[in-house]
């Protein structure tokens, strides 16, 4: 069973997944609570326009999928505030015409390969040691915001308004959560792919919910279906030469039906 | 009392949106301890009017002072406890225990970064005591009566001291007997621990004993200083469900 780990790129891919899982499961707290569910999947498409552009022009698609998915982060408020209105609306059209965006860069790049399938569907055997220090050192720094306004931002998710007549700043930790979102998004597609990282960011929550308990323990149960689906996945993708993405997502997608099935009224 | 800063100091407020006018030259003043109560029909603007005290919604036109302050300017708003209308219909879903609740309270007194201070736990255990809902704790507040809920967002809003309490009819759901209880425990807050309470609420008749003022809000606000008088006035009950317009009118003929 421990054989995996004596390849160096199943160690590289355990460390990447296993961070990955802790930041998309605390984030996929607030994120699905704050009803941002969409969100993540449309910027999970748009980091995807930053993979593209890396792979044609040869920078590193990981720090180029940070940036655009940022710049989508912000676009996508703006708009929101601007055209209140349509807000679901805006988020179906940035994803869709940035899948559009990433496919044409690259098709004119002719970089229509194996390499861009495990963007979308996540790939063990690509993770980089670069890609494991990008994803240790950003993804602290999002941990760490995380924790640090966690309460202001279950507060936030509770009621907005009494929130901010509480005196808490909820713009700006909007602003902020979205922004570590999309980071968070973008650091996941190695490992889990762009058009799975939306799973694996909402589902342990929405597994957990289930449970029917406080903040911190649905956190924590969370937190740990998260971690067990990727193990669990990385381990099947080992085996079984599977994109690791789907075995994550179909793991959390079967802790999900057990816990829907356990506290089924 | 004309010496101490009031809690609020509104000045010829307005609010216009695409042309309708929905608050009319609305000028009072809350000082500390009062108990005021606002009644006025469905879509007056009682609502409107908390929001924007709040700093939730933005005048037309007129001035807002908070504690001597600007609301842009104002930053103690731990002073402040404020319990939305529909408060109690929470969502079924939300992972909040009663604790979980009454703790959010607590954020805006102890300031961003901060931990979780002794203090802080002996308040949220006091509010809980004071709205007799410490057995309650551990209980998921989407599984709770409506009832229960009214006090667990009261104690929320106590849990940071406030020096006023601003509830805009938090009843829904809630039957009548614990309403009654409710009034009780407001009165009690009111007189023991000199909080102030600015309290919308269709249930005038029920509360008349306790409260100091009674403002009616139909767009215009009457401010009646000696709410028995009030009550029994035929304006008070004209009021209900009556536009302004058609009050007005009324008074003409005679
Ligand atoms: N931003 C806004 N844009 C348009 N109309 C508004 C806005 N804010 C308030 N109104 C209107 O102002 C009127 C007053 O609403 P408000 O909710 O303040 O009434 P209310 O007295 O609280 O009524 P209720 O007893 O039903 O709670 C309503 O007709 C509402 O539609
Ligand atoms: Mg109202």
């Amino acid at each position: 069973m421990f054989e995996m780990f004596e390849y160096d790129f199943m160690q590289r891919a355990f460390v990447a997944g296993l961070f990955i899982a802790v930041l998309a499961s605390i984030s996929g707290n607030f994120v699905v609570l704050r009803r941002y569910s969409l969100m993540s999947e449309t910027l999970a498409h748009s980091a995807l326009v930053g993979v593209a552009v890396g792979l044609v022009a040869g920078y590193n698609p990981l720090w180029v999928a940070v940036g655009v998915a940022i710049a989508s982060a912000w676009l996508i408020e703006y708009l929101r505030s601007a055209f209140s209105l349509y807000s679901d609306a805006i988020l179906a059209i940035i994803l869709s015409g940035s899948l559009a965006i990433a496919v044409i860069i690259v098709s004119l790049g002719g970089a229509f390969n194996n390499s861009l399938f495990s963007y979308l569907f996540g790939s063990i055997l690509s993770v980089t040691n670069e890609d494991v220090m990008t994803i240790v050192t950003v993804g602290s720094l999002s941990l760490l915001f995380l924790l640090l306004f966690s309460k202001e931002l279950y507060f936030i998710a509770y009621d907005e308004e009494v929130a901010k007549t509480s005196g808490i700043k909820v713009k700006f930790l909007n602003f902020l959560l979205v922004t570590v979102v999309a980071v968070i998004i973008a650091l996941s597609i190695r490992v889990v792919g762009s058009l799975l990282i939306g799973a694996l960011m909402v589902i342990p929550t929405v597994a957990a919910l289930q449970y029917r308990v406080g903040f911190r323990s649905t956190m924590l149960i969370s937190l740990f279906f998260a971690l067990f689906s990727v193990i669990f996945g990385m381990s099947l993708s080992y085996y079984y030469s599977l994109p690791s993405g789907a075995t994550i997502v179909l793991s959390i997608i079967v802790i999900f039906i057990i816990s829907l099935i356990v506290n089924k009224k | 009392m004309k010496f101490k800063v009031p809690i609020f100091d509104v000045k010829n407020l307005n609010f216009i949106v695409r042309g309708q006018t929905i608050l009319q030259d609305i000028s009072f003043k809350i000082f500390e301890g009062e108990y005021i109560a606002i009644i006025g029909p469905n879509g007056g603007g009682k609502t409107t009017l908390i929001r924007m005290l709040l700093g939730l919604q933005q005048p037309t036109s007129g001035e807002i002072k908070i504690f001597g302050k600007k609301l842009k300017e104002f930053k103690e708003w731990y002073k402040i406890g404020y319990v939305p209308q529909r408060a109690t219909l929470v969502d079924e879903n939300f992972p909040a225990t009663v604790e979980d609740i009454v703790k959010m309270g607590r954020i805006a007194k102890r300031g961003i970064l901060a931990g979780i201070s002794k203090e802080d736990k002996e308040m949220v255990e006091d509010a809980m005591i004071k709205m007799d809902i410490l057995n309650l704790r551990d209980k998921m507040v989407g599984t709770l009566s409506g009832g229960q809920r009214q006090r667990v967002m009261i104690a929320r809003a106590l849990a940071s001291c406030p020096k006023i309490l601003i509830l805009d009819e938090p009843n829904t759901g809630v039957d009548m007997v614990s309403q009654q209880r409710f009034y009780t425990l407001l009165a009690k807050l009111n007189k023991e621990e000199n909080i102030t309470i600015l309290f919308i609420t269709h249930d005038i008749g029920v509360i008349a004993d306790d409260i100091g003022r009674l403002f009616t809000i139909n767009q215009k606000a009457t401010i009646c200083n000696d709410p028995k008088k009030m009550l029994s006035c035929e304006e008070v009950s004209d009021l209900y469900g009556i536009d302004a317009h058609a009050l007005h009118h009324h008074k003409h003929e005679h």
